[in-house]
């Protein structure tokens, strides 16, 4: 299976039902989302699942065995795909909040449960906010511009974060985005 | 000839305080999350030779702080290094609860092992606390 948008969704929706079936609660995070919401701009290799519980490691590896994959070190892989699943430890947050809202997507016949645009640049400005990580916030932009998402509360959650000046940057960015495309477009 | 014997008491002397045993469940997590706090990173190997412990059982440790998302670790070079989790959410209550322990540590090894060198020392100078 190629690694690509389409790809990725189809299988974190039938990871998400598989894991589901078995009464987890499973919620897509990361570099994942931003593939969804960027129409593919951004790509993705791992799906991050927020698992909940994740105390019985038998009952999450038998329902990714449901959809091919093994456990490999720290990650589940298969050989038919690139794509890495990696489960993470609960709580759903963004920095120091947790995360309230979760959006719904039917792909496929499947239900995928993951992070709304806005807590999703919130998880990408995170990365740029505390390791200075250029490509998350390319990230954060990209799903700025293809998405609706709540700027008001984006500045909020930045200055709880402690973390106004690096949201000034994002903003200046991501200005300078919109500018581009416009002018292009 | 270093005995066994000998080896068990030279490292079971270098172990550090504990007061958060009761919440953490692990003297050893107490010693690496505030060693992590108060020098920023560090390396397994860096961290077994200072608490005198099995690097196993640092790695151990800090695989399951890893996964729980309270730390990550990066490659440099052939090393890995080890930070707190800037984006743990429970980062902040964290630090507060280790500080708060660290005042109830021996002044002598709270100096000795927390407070770290940041200035140079030229290569060749031996290293003294």
């Amino acid at each position: 299976m190629r690694r690509s948008r389409r790809n990725a969704e189809a299988l974190a929706a039938r990871v998400s039902a598989a894991l589901r079936r078995r009464g987890l609660d499973a919620v897509l995070t990361g570099g994942s989302c931003v593939s969804i919401y960027s129409e593919g701009k951004y790509v993705s290799g791992d799906l991050d699942f927020v698992v909940t519980p994740d105390d019985d490691d038998r009952l999450i590896a038998e329902a990714l065995a449901e959809v091919g994959l093994v456990r490999s070190g720290r990650v589940y892989s298969s050989p038919d795909t690139d794509l890495t699943v990696d489960i993470l430890s609960p709580p759903l947050s963004v920095g120091s909040e947790p995360v309230r809202q979760v959006i719904e997507r039917r792909v496929r016949g499947n239900t995928l449960r993951l992070l709304s645009p806005t807590d999703c640049v919130k998880d990408r400005l995170a990365a740029f906010y505390h390791w200075r990580d250029r490509q998350a916030l390319e990230q954060a932009i990209l799903v700025s511009l293809a998405c609706r998402v709540d700027r008001r509360e984006l500045r909020r959650w930045s200055k709880v974060e402690a973390m106004l000046p690096g949201y000034g940057e994002f903003s200046l960015a991501l200005a300078r985005a919109r500018r581009g495309r416009h002018n292009t477009g | 000839m270093t005995t066994m014997g000998s080896q068990m008491t030279n490292r079971g002397s270098r172990r550090g305080s504990a007061v958060l045993r009761p919440v953490l469940g692990s003297a050893l997590k107490e010693n690496l999350l505030l060693y992590l706090l108060t020098h920023a990173e560090a390396y397994p190997r860096e961290l077994a030779q200072v608490f005198g412990c099995a690097l196993l059982s640092v790695q151990k440790q800090l695989a399951g702080l890893e996964q729980g998302g309270v730390v990550v670790s990066r490659l440099r070079g052939r090393v890995r290094l080890y930070q707190l989790n800037p984006r743990y959410p429970f980062r902040r209550e964290l630090e507060s609860l280790l500080l708060r322990a660290l005042e109830f540590y021996p002044a002598g090894e709270r100096e000795r092992r927390y407070v770290p060198r940041l200035r140079p020392r030229k290569a060749g100078k031996e290293l003294r606390p």
